[in-house]
């Protein structure tokens, strides 16, 4: 096990190394950079600018400003973003809990429809047709229309529900939070639920078509305990794989949900700093979206290690 | 089955639940909070630094001078403007010039220290002695010094005339006492909570969701200002979203309301929009130097009378603006509203290109010397707006066998190729200042990096009509120079005028004394005096 | 597309997924999309920049049956040539990652050793890094025409079958015809191209029909950004882009090009199903 860990942390190294070599150069392929929304306002003159490209580092070279980065980087020290000056650190960590809110509300909701889902449709042919359709159209949905349409329908017409933000200012607490919540969470788990559970349904008529499932039923063991008990465990592995990898992934990129809900999480931030060019966030954003989906790749492969009947001995 | 339906209703049953607790808080005293969608979450409250419009911040830190809704320039914490003819404005031999500001008596900073000329010349200093990076220096760079014979005086020396001396502190000042000896770029204490003397502070600003101001006690302009208890600004960068929040009552008021978005708002009984004419005009600008048939003037004045305006206006537009045909706008005290025009007639404008040398090809394109009248238009991406006047404007120049293709450029990258002048022709418009200088725009000598005239537009009589208007700190003389100067630029068409940018606000009916303004001051430039009428 | 999903590869559905006529009807309405699109100047009602100021917004109606845009144009034949965008996105980037994903997941799978290994973390790399974040960066940062953002897509979407194809590539490499081949000679390319990447078609085919819907989801995200396809090309993702502003006024222009994507998106990813099943059931 410490083995495992040790040789995957020695290998995301140079890979890390790789990823921020490749995210830096194409940001500062960027025209227009961070100065240019200075340009806009005549007032500021051309001395102006260089002043300020001086005073943002931005005048030397490009490897210059990498190896300064990298080792600031590896400090703990990310710099002050472009756009209001504040350390980078800061501006992403104030972030970080309304992302793992979001992230953490929609995961359960995906997680508690596609449980159920995908072992009884592997299971029951007239419940297959049904939440097959579903979840094809689920993963089928653009998600930002989806999203304009349930605010649409839940914040415009009905008027059921907060449009966005995570609070009403003044708000009443707990029922205020969570009435904010549901819109984007449910959007969020929407597309995971579908996927998820397609996933699972695979990953169960693939164990339930195997010889010692066959022989358990042989056996008579009961329905439900064979699905519950006997197959289950087994599909379980590869499934929280794909779980632990696809929660990296909305922790990253809950980009477009978190834009169109107002929601004050990481994704939005990336979205409002790639508008204005903010190389420092943006690269910040990425190497921590990276080493998110690394740590969680790796906590995958423990917890398959862990669960996984046939691996347990092996290493 | 059952286990999903289960889900699906608890999944339903919960937002029940939560919406019957939702509208507690709409209750509360109607000057008790003002809650404001705004479309964007400022990068720094210091005035001097941010490079967006300074709405919030002008709550909190107030300017020697405003603008008022008809960007007259009104004192506020001087107590009168300096002229040349009340003597607050005096011409040296030198060729210099000395403005003397009187400040208003009794106002104090937040927390009880007076406001004085020190102030004044701390602000001066700490923006020449260039180790911070404020976004604009202007006219502080022609100011050698600062005296304070008392502390409610400051003679600023000027190196030569600086005919927008009047707005030099329209920002305001910088707290001395606080300030002072500190890194201004990482003063994030000041930077994030100004100090100032207006009549709010900052109470909360938490990122990425809001702005919280709350009325400040003792506020100068007497016990009774401001008379709304707090100010919360929303940050929903996303339109549709601030919009649906307008309409929704989630929020009470929206400010710059995208003109594609009015005709939606009409329909709400609690909203009144507030509209003033802009500072600004959307032009289509010709690169003369990239595209050298521009240069030609039988081809520019062709292009104007091949663009419908009225049409564009009446439709794309909702007849919400006002058609202009010069740079300078109609609020400005030099405006000239009686300059050469170009009505839409696509036959003079054939005639015309004709006329030049550019003859109609096989594909109703024109063509002279094998070169053909194709050339590109660049516009911001994200305006829905421009996007259509720009394909309309595309169509109408096909009218007349000029082949004009659109690109769509976003914000960002877009200044890099004007700055560089990579374009032929770019539809947009400039944040002008109040002041109603255009040196920048149309000098000869004032191309990139150098200014902002990217027609690389050329006329040496025009050019030196701009330089002495700069130079006359006589405000009605030099408006006088601008006339002529406006006149001469509609004559020449360097670029193709369309229409103002009015500005349009989205205020409650309840909402009293909200008058909107034309400037960068924006439409909280009165705040103090708003008030909800009693129900 | 979405805050997306990407799936490692897992083993085949052991039965029919859909009853079997929806991936029929599905391929028929993947098919008529194509020809319609391909065939748009011929039976578009109206030419494709017909700006019509007096007739604007207009809700559906006999003489325009989607209605009309903000500038008086028809939206049917918007979203005719629109197809002609989107689909040719979806399809060629779809093809690219298929090549792209085949190439690595090939080489790695047959010259295994540090090739692999080399190949895997590269993959596990552009893995790691967030996708649509990613893509918006390029797409921002470099503009891209329509070809080049094809490309991009392409580029951001070939690691799924580069790991498919990799282990199918190591299970078949271990069967008796390989090893023939190998003993008579063959040279290790033409072991792969004969013998090895026919064997993994069917499963690199499933892969490309989901990447096809995936590729039109992308775009339509890029889009919503203002960093995909620009106006006054017309996409389906644009096409709602534009339209999301006027959700409530005029509600047709976002329905109906959020419905195509969705059907085609729908579709795409029924008959990539009905393939996975069906070879499944033949070998």
């Amino acid at each position: 096990m410490t083995r495992l860990i040790v040789r995957r942390c020695a290998q995301s190294v140079p890979l890390l190394f790789v990823i921020s070599l490749l995210v830096f150069a194409l940001i500062h392929a960027a025209p227009g950079g961070p100065l240019s929304t200075y340009l806009e306002n005549p007032n500021v003159r051309p001395e102006d600018i260089a002043r300020l490209r001086q005073a943002m580092g931005l005048d030397r070279s490009l490897s210059a400003q990498y190896v300064a980065w990298m080792l600031a980087f590896l400090r703990g020290d990310w710099g002050y973003s472009f756009a209001d000056g504040r350390p980078v650190l800061e501006r992403l960590t104030e972030r970080v809990p309304a992302t793992l809110e979001l992230v953490g509300a929609a995961s359960l909701i995906a997680l508690a429809l596609a449980l159920p889902i995908g072992v009884f449709a592997a299971t029951h042919r007239r419940f297959d047709r049904l939440t097959t359709f579903l979840t094809v159209a689920g993963i089928s949905l653009p998600v930002f229309w989806f999203g304009l349409i349930l605010q649409l329908l839940f914040a415009g017409w009905l008027g059921w529900l907060p449009s966005s933000g995570r609070a009403t200012f003044d708000g009443d607490g707990i029922g205020d939070r969570l009435a904010h919540l549901v819109l984007p969470a449910t959007l969020l788990a929407a597309v995971f639920a579908a996927a998820w559970s397609r996933y699972l349904r695979r990953a169960m008529q693939h164990i339930i078509g195997r010889p010692f499932i066959r022989a358990a039923r042989a056996r008579g063991v009961r329905r439900t305990a064979l699905l519950l008990r006997h197959s289950l465990p087994n599909a379980l592995p590869s499934f929280v794989t794909v779980v632990l990898l696809d929660a990296s992934i909305m922790a990253s990129g809950a980009v477009v949900t978190e834009s169109i809900f107002s929601w004050p999480g990481v994704g939005s931030l990336f979205a409002e700093s790639l508008v204005k060019r903010d190389y420092t966030v943006l690269m910040a954003f990425l190497m921590c979206g990276s080493i998110t989906v690394m740590v969680l790749n790796l906590i995958a492969d423990i917890a398959v290690q862990l669960i996984d009947p046939r691996t347990r001995d092996v290493s | 089955m059952s286990a999903t339906l289960r889900h699906l209703r608890l999944a339903l049953g919960v937002p029940l639940l939560v919406a019957c607790t939702k509208d507690a808080s709409r209750t509360r005293a109607p000057n008790d909070l003002l809650t404001v969608g705004y479309d964007r979450e400022p990068d720094t409250m210091n005035r001097y630094a941010t490079h967006i419009l300074e709405d919030i911040e002008s709550c909190v830190v107030e300017g020697l001078v405003t603008n008022d809704e008809r960007m007259r320039v009104v004192p506020v914490l001087a107590s009168e403007i300096p002229t040349v003819s009340n003597g607050g404005v005096r011409l040296r031999a030198d060729g210099g010039m000395d403005v003397t500001w009187k400040l208003r008596p009794n106002v104090r900073w937040h927390d009880g220290v007076p406001h004085t000329s020190a102030d004044v010349k701390f602000t001066v200093d700490a923006i020449n002695k260039g180790d911070w990076k404020p976004e604009s220096v202007d006219g502080f760079d022609r100011i050698s010094s600062v005296d304070t014979p008392d502390s409610l005086t400051a003679v600023v020396h000027y190196r030569e005339v600086y005919a927008p001396y009047q707005l030099q502190f329209v920002r305001g000042t910088l707290p001395r006492h606080v300030l002072e000896g500190q890194d201004i770029d990482r003063a994030s204490a000041y930077n994030r909570a100004p100090l100032g003397t207006g009549p709010y502070r900052v109470a909360e600003w938490k990122t990425g969701e809001y702005i919280l101001l709350e009325r400040v006690p003792n506020y100068w302009r007497g016990a009774e200002y401001p008379k709304i208890k707090r100010i919360l600004f929303k940050f929903l960068t996303n339109t549709t979203t601030r919009i649906n929040q307008l309409k929704s009552g989630e929020v009470q008021m929206v400010a710059l309301v995208p003109w594609d978005k009015v005709r939606e708002l009409r329909a709400s009984p609690a909203i009144r929009l507030n509209q003033v004419v802009g500072n600004g005009y959307e032009h289509v600008s010709l690169n003369e130097k990239r595209f050298p048939a521009f240069s030609d003037l039988r081809v520019r004045r062709a292009l104007a009378h091949a663009i419908d305006r009225e049409t564009i206006v009446r439709t794309i537009l909702d007849g919400l603006v006002q058609i202009v045909n010069g740079p300078i706008q109609p609020l400005s005290p030099a405006y000239e509203a009686k300059v050469a025009t170009y009505p839409f007639n696509p036959a003079k404008a054939r005639a015309m290109l004709d006329e030049a040398g550019w003859t109609v090809g096989a594909d109703g394109i024109r063509t002279k010397a094998g070169s053909a009248l194709r050339f590109e238009l660049i516009t911001q991406s994200g305006f829905a707006i421009r996007e259509n006047v720009a394909q309309t404007i595309q169509k109408q120049f096909r009218d007349v066998g000029v082949d004009m293709r659109v690109r769509l450029v976003d914000g960002t990258s877009i200044s890099g190729l004007w700055f560089n002048g990579d374009f032929d022709a770019m539809l947009h418009w400039w944040q002008q200042g109040a002041d109603p200088e255009i040196t920048l725009f149309f000098a000869a000598d004032r191309a990139p990096p150098a200014g902002r005239n990217i027609n690389y537009f050329r006329d040496d009589s025009l050019t030196k009509l701009l330089y002495a208007s700069d130079r006359t700190a006589d405000v009605d003389a030099r408006a006088v120079l601008l006339r002529i100067a406006q006149r001469r630029v509609a004559e020449l068409v360097p670029e193709l005028p369309l229409y103002n940018t009015s500005k349009i606000d989205a205020v409650p009916v309840t909402l009293q004394h909200f008058t909107g303004n034309p400037t960068n001051a924006g439409p909280f430039w009165n705040v103090y005096a708003w008030d909800f009428a009693p129900p | 597309m979405s805050d997306a999903t990407s799936l490692p590869p897992i083993a085949p559905p052991t039965r029919r997924r859909v009853t079997s006529r929806a991936p029929r009807t599905a391929a028929v309405l993947l098919i008529a999309l194509v020809v319609l699109a391909a065939v748009a100047p011929l039976i578009a009602p109206y030419a494709v920049d017909a700006i019509d100021l007096a007739n604007r917004r207009a809700a559906p109606s006999a003489e325009h049956w989607f209605g009309t845009d903000e500038l008086g144009r028809d939206l049917l034949t918007r979203i005719l040539y629109g197809a002609q965008v989107s689909l040719a996105i979806g399809l060629v980037s779809a093809l690219l990652s298929a090549a792209i994903g085949a190439a690595v997941g090939a080489t790695a799978g047959y010259a295994r050793g540090w090739i692999d290994d080399v190949l895997m973390r590269l993959t596990d790399a552009m893995l790691a890094v967030p996708r649509l974040p990613l893509l918006m960066i390029v797409s921002a940062v470099l503009q891209p025409s329509v070809p080049l953002l094809v490309v991009f897509v392409g580029a951001a979407g070939w690691m799924e079958s580069a790991r498919v194809v990799r282990a199918e590539i190591m299970s078949l490499a271990a069967r008796d015809f390989v090893s023939a081949a190998r003993a008579v000679g063959a040279t290790p390319l033409r072991v792969v191209v004969r013998h090895l990447l026919p064997g993994v078609l069917s499963t690199a085919s499933v892969a490309t029909t989901l990447a096809i819907g995936r590729g039109i989801l992308l775009e339509s995200a890029l889009s919503f950004f203002g960093v995909g396809v620009q106006p006054p090309t017309a996409s389906w993702g644009n096409m709602l882009y534009q339209a999301q502003t006027t959700m409530t006024s005029e509600p047709w222009l976002a329905i109906f090009p959020g419905a195509m994507i969705f059907l085609t998106v729908l579709a795409c990813n029924v008959v990539g199903d009905a393939i996975g099943a069906g070879s499944d059931g033949t070998s």
